[in-house]
């Protein structure tokens, strides 16, 4: 009897739970007629946001909202579309959720926000401009375009970004770079471990400079570099040998710094940390 | 006087040092004079640093430039016009934002000297120990993370963390610079270092917190 009496209570608290996650949560979408190149801005404090390529000239947003504590602003002026979470009065991180789905024209800018994250945009050849503090930030597939990245805590993620001009800064999120190649790649980072995985391209410029992280860096023996590789107070290491060069730029000292070139060195590759370790690794 | 209409006459106080009000709730609130030390010694830094030095004005666009990429500073543009300004978000705390510019500035004349000095003019390297980071939390970074607290107590531990890590870097950034002034590579990780604390000042004031 008493045991029914539980499942009873416990069914009932179920129901209400259950009953007030479904109406908290709403949906919502918004839909913007635009021109080639648009720009577009999604701003959220909490939740995630993830952008696509769309099928036509428009920019298609749908908005998944957990309570009343939070509404989405949005504007557009011509081609630039803002979408904003609004916080109200009352709001916490706990209740102000938002998480969005937009699909934008594979040729529009992009700029993305939120603490928490995580981010993502994909197959898409505008600008993406991705951004949290703590948000887990992944891009992938973009051609041609600029690629900058800004997280605090957050870990960031980017694959097969060709011909980008791109910039990551992070303090203490960890970053991996698989197969990003581009006239400028610059990471820095404070404590957060850098692994590099690609062939660096060709005549681009590679900058990977951390405080006390580890730098990794993965290559095909046939990828063409001109490398140099410092730390102040950690270890270097490179498993792929290197034609020594004439001249460098600081006093190659065996363990703490190396540097030399591989094939044509199309590229130029300088790695650089104070007290994080340093790997060239053979792929 | 409450501690907003204080700050709202924070300006003024700073020009001309206040009226009776105002010099009377200072020496009773201890954040708020807490505030004023902090504002006083970068508005001295920044004197000192001055008179040590004046950038070339390439220098200043250089910075301007940098200070909007990194979206410190802004063009008006009207698709902000959603977002309600800096000061309704952050009401007394948007002082911060010029500190976070002071860092970016500052960055920039601490490794001005050493950059021309590749030039061939002839330059002093060593930096005046006033100017040297400090390997703890300043008052500014302190402000910041009672900004912090009160609005997102959460993160309050994430920023002291990277704060701490980044007032690390800025040391061993100087240090290196001190060590080598004619290093270009260490001049840029120094810049580097502030570029990251100006990161996580531009984060909670202007974008990450609610």
């Amino acid at each position: 009897m008493q045991r029914s009496t539980y499942a009873t209570e416990l069914t009932v608290i179920a129901l209400i739970g259950l009953t007030s996650w479904a109406v908290a949560e709403t949906k919502k979408e918004y839909r913007f007629e635009v021109g080639p190149k648009a720009k577009v801005s999604i701003i959220n404090q909490f939740g995630s946001v993830s952008v696509r390529p769309s099928t036509g000239n428009y920019v298609l947003v749908n908005a998944t909202i957990y309570s009343d504590k939070v509404e989405v602003d949005h504007a557009q002026n011509g081609s630039r579309v803002d979408v904003q979470s609004h916080l109200l009065s009352g709001a916490t991180a706990d209740n102000s959720r938002v998480d969005y789905e937009v699909l934008v024209p594979a040729d529009a800018s992009v700029d993305l926000e939120s603490t928490t994250g995580p981010l993502h945009a994909e197959r898409l050849h505008g600008d993406v401009v991705a951004e949290g503090a703590n948000a887990s930030i992944d891009v992938r597939d973009i051609s041609g375009s600029h690629v900058h990245v800004k997280t605090m805590a957050g870990p960031i993620t980017l694959t097969n970004i060709r011909d980008g001009h791109v910039e990551i800064d992070s303090v203490s999120g960890d970053i991996t770079l698989n197969s990003v190649t581009g006239p400028l790649v610059r990471v820095s980072s404070t404590s957060g471990r850098i692994q590099y995985d690609g062939d660096f391209g060709y005549a681009g410029e590679y900058r990977f400079n951390s405080h006390s992280g580890n730098i990794d860096a993965t290559i095909p023996q046939d990828a063409s570099v001109d490398v140099k590789a410092q730390s102040v107070r950690g270890q270097v290491q490179s498993d792929l040998p290197l034609q020594p060069k004439v001249h460098t730029s600081f006093l190659v000292k065996e363990g703490s710094s190396f540097a030399g070139t591989i094939n044509k060195a199309a590229s130029s590759v300088w790695l650089r940390t104070f007290s994080g370790k340093i790997h060239l690794k053979k792929r | 006087m409450n501690c907003a209409q204080f700050q709202r006459e924070l300006p003024d106080f700073l020009e001309d040092g206040g009226n009776a009000e105002l010099q009377s709730h200072l020496k009773t609130c201890g954040n708020c004079s807490g505030l004023v030390t902090s504002l006083q010694s970068i508005i001295h830094e920044a004197q000192f640093l001055q008179a040590s030095e004046e950038p070339s004005p390439r220098v200043w666009n250089a910075l301007e430039i940098q200070l909007r990429k990194e979206k410190i500073i802004r063009e008006p543009r009207a698709s902000h016009s959603l977002l309600p300004s800096l000061r309704e978000r952050w009401g007394i705390a948007a002082w911060l934002v010029p500190a976070a510019a002071a860092i970016l500035i500052a960055a920039g004349i601490m490794v001005l000297p050493n950059s021309k000095s590749n030039s061939g003019v002839t330059q002093q390297a060593a930096l005046p120990e006033s100017v040297a980071p400090k390997p703890a939390y300043d008052q500014s970074d302190e402000q910041l993370l009672q900004e912090v607290s009160m609005r997102a107590p959460m993160m309050r531990a994430a920023y002291e963390a990277n704060l701490k890590d980044v007032n690390n870097y800025i040391r061993d950034a100087q240090e290196s610079v001190n060590a080598n002034p004619n290093d270009e590579d260490a001049q840029q990780a120094l810049m580097d270092a502030y570029g990251q604390k100006s990161m996580i000042y531009e984060m909670a004031l202007d974008r990450s917190l609610p």
